[in-house]
């Protein structure tokens, strides 16, 4: 195993401390998810003990029952997915088309477009709660996945579009070329070589943008307030009662969240860890 | 769509190419670029452009959904009444504070975080999974989640308090601790995503610039500020604008922790914007509001594009 460049130039060196230094970030990072995990296996009864247990004595699954039954979890699950998966095609798609222009054809104004994609990626959404919230309601998109997935696809065009320039700029044009030889139009060529070419790029960004349409808060809260249509995270929020918190349950639930996101991040984790680094990024 | 361009144009191919159907089937390169940019130019037109028109005309209109009186011209109405609205003056304080001590929080434990995860460890995807979960997580879970932690009876941050022998308080009744806890709470989110940017940076810098350094006898800490520091720069910059723009958007974490109180003490100008828009349906003044972050929000990132330049 070869390491880093400059891995062990840091200020510290030594075997034990390494290990420390592991410990410290694996806490950093997991412990609140471990947390809402233990929380979630709890009973009602050893929660409000006092002082409070930190590993579950008798692990239940009865609060993730009461999360499926108190709300209808399923339905926020299904809805995030829809909204999510729906937004990533769209995303991959219009991405995909902008970005071959400006990777491969001759274009007047590359560079303008290129900073003005820029721009658009620290824009912040926010500040047009009140037009997209017109706009939708005069569409008659209020309370449908439509309203949530056309903002999602901009949030994520920017950084998916120079994703996509950089790997199609790594493609050689005599594939492409050959291609068209054989009788493919440009746009054949596109979906035929460069983008199965591109697969990994492709991959890179679809994960981001599906990380990005799945966590959007806002948005979800303000466009649809019909409860069967709510997305998970905003769903989860209704758990919370008049004056009860039941955190066993809202523990579930928020488990029941993380993990399809968790799943993708530790499957495709180097890819994440490049598409965030290289192409763009989005906080 | 693809598909059946496709076909037509094989066939049209061998043909003359004068009709003019051809012409759009078999484009010059520049009209195909042009066509290609068309679904996000519109896209972006719908969704960005034409909103930030409507949003400036808005907050010169008085547009009460609730009033039931149609929508009437009203100058700057609007930006007066914002002027002398206390809670406006609150809500966009609370923001300002929150970018100014959650932006540099998240840069100097990113930067730590970054400098721990580039150690030499034998098995790497613990680490890099540490660091990707709090990316990954939603905003509004970490918000349910840490508001779980601080709280005062059954939170795992007062236990761990009481176990140090501190009495812990009860964060969310006030509002200097409620605060406290909703920054620390969008450093621990945030962090992790300046670690995975700066690392990236880190992994960059080559390794002869130290052994250089070493032949002149620099020690350790000079090298630290004279080669890391000066190379991670620009990734640095770019990082901080962009956390700098979403925490003046701050919005999910406060939601979930706190829903801005006690009173409208934690309370954020995205959270009023949304207060005034959804639940008053005032869109006039929802709009006026908007326009100030959006000018917020201008200023920051013309500030940086303008260091970036200086300093390039």
């Amino acid at each position: 195993m070869s390491h880093d460049t400059n891995a062990n130039r840091s200020l510290f060196s030594g075997k034990p401390l390494r290990i420390l230094i592991g410990f410290i970030l694996v806490v950093n990072g997991m412990f609140p998810a471990l947390w809402i995990l233990f929380t979630s296996l709890k009973t009602e009864a050893e929660l409000t003990v006092k002082p409070i247990t930190w590993l579950p004595h008798a692990p239940t699954i009865a609060n993730y029952l009461r999360a499926f039954t108190d709300q209808p979890l399923l339905l926020f699950l299904f809805n995030s997915f829809m909204v999510a998966i729906l937004s990533t095609a769209l995303t991959l798609f219009i991405s995909v088309l902008a970005a071959y222009a400006l990777a491969r054809l001759q274009l007047r104004g590359r560079d303008l477009i290129l900073s003005a994609i820029i721009a658009v990626s620290t824009f912040p959404l926010v500040t047009l709660l009140v037009p997209l919230f017109e706009i939708m309601r005069a569409l008659g998109l209020l309370n449908t996945w439509v309203a949530l997935i056309l903002p999602y696809t901009v949030l994520s065009l920017p950084v998916c579009t120079l994703i996509l320039v950089s790997f199609f700029e790594g493609i050689p044009r005599d594939l492409e070329n050959s291609a068209m030889i054989d009788g493919c139009t440009r746009i054949g060529a596109l979906f035929k070589v460069v983008v199965p070419l591109s697969a990994p790029g492709v991959f890179t960004a679809g994960i981001l943008a599906f990380v990005n349409a799945w966590d959007e808060f806002l948005l979800a809260l303000s466009f649809n307030s019909n409860p069967a249509l709510r997305t998970l995270p905003v769903g989860i929020t209704l758990y919370q009662g008049e004056f009860a918190f039941p955190w066993p349950v809202i523990s579930a639930a928020l488990v029941v969240g993380i993990v399809p996101v968790a799943v993708l991040i530790v499957i495709f984790q180097e890819r994440v860890v490049s598409g965030l680094t290289s192409g763009g990024i989005k906080g | 769509m693809a598909t059946a361009s496709e076909t037509t144009l094989v066939n049209t191919h061998n043909e003359s190419g004068t009709k003019w159907w051809t012409r759009f089937l078999d484009p010059s390169e520049r009209t195909l670029a042009v066509l290609l940019l068309m679904p996000a130019a519109l896209l972006l037109t719908l969704i960005i452009v034409y909103p930030v028109c409507r949003l400036i005309w808005t907050s010169f209109q008085n547009l009460s959904l609730t009033s039931g009186v149609p929508a009437a011209f009203a100058g700057l109405e609007n930006y007066s009444l914002m002027l002398e609205d206390p809670v406006f003056w609150e809500t966009t304080w609370n923001t300002i504070l929150i970018t100014l001590i959650t932006v540099p929080g998240a840069l100097f434990v990113g930067l730590a975080l970054a400098l721990m995860a580039n150690l030499p460890f034998n098995v790497k995807w613990p680490v890099r999974l540490s660091l990707l979960i709090p990316w990954a997580l939603p905003l509004s879970f970490a918000g349910l989640i840490f508001a779980w932690f601080f709280h005062s009876e059954y939170g795992v941050v007062n236990d761990v308090l009481r176990r140090i022998g501190i009495e812990g308080v009860i964060w969310f009744n006030s509002a200097n601790w409620a605060f406290a806890a909703i920054c620390l709470t969008i450093i621990w989110k945030t962090s992790s995503f300046m670690a995975l940017i700066i690392l990236a940076g880190l992994q960059t810098i080559p390794r002869s610039l130290y052994e250089a350094a070493d032949v002149d006898g620099a020690g350790r800490l000079r090298q630290f500020f004279e080669i890391t520091l000066p190379l991670l720069k620009p990734a640095i910059v770019v990082a901080l604008i962009f956390r700098t723009i979403t925490a003046l958007q701050t919005f999910d974490i406060p939601f979930t922790m706190t829903r801005g109180g006690p009173g409208t003490s934690t309370a954020t100008l995205a959270m009023y914007i949304h207060q005034n828009t959804v639940d008053f349906l005032d869109l006039g003044y929802g709009s006026a509001l908007a326009v100030v972050m959006f000018v917020l929000s201008m200023g920051v990132t013309a500030v940086y594009l303008r260091m970036i330049r200086a300093k390039g």
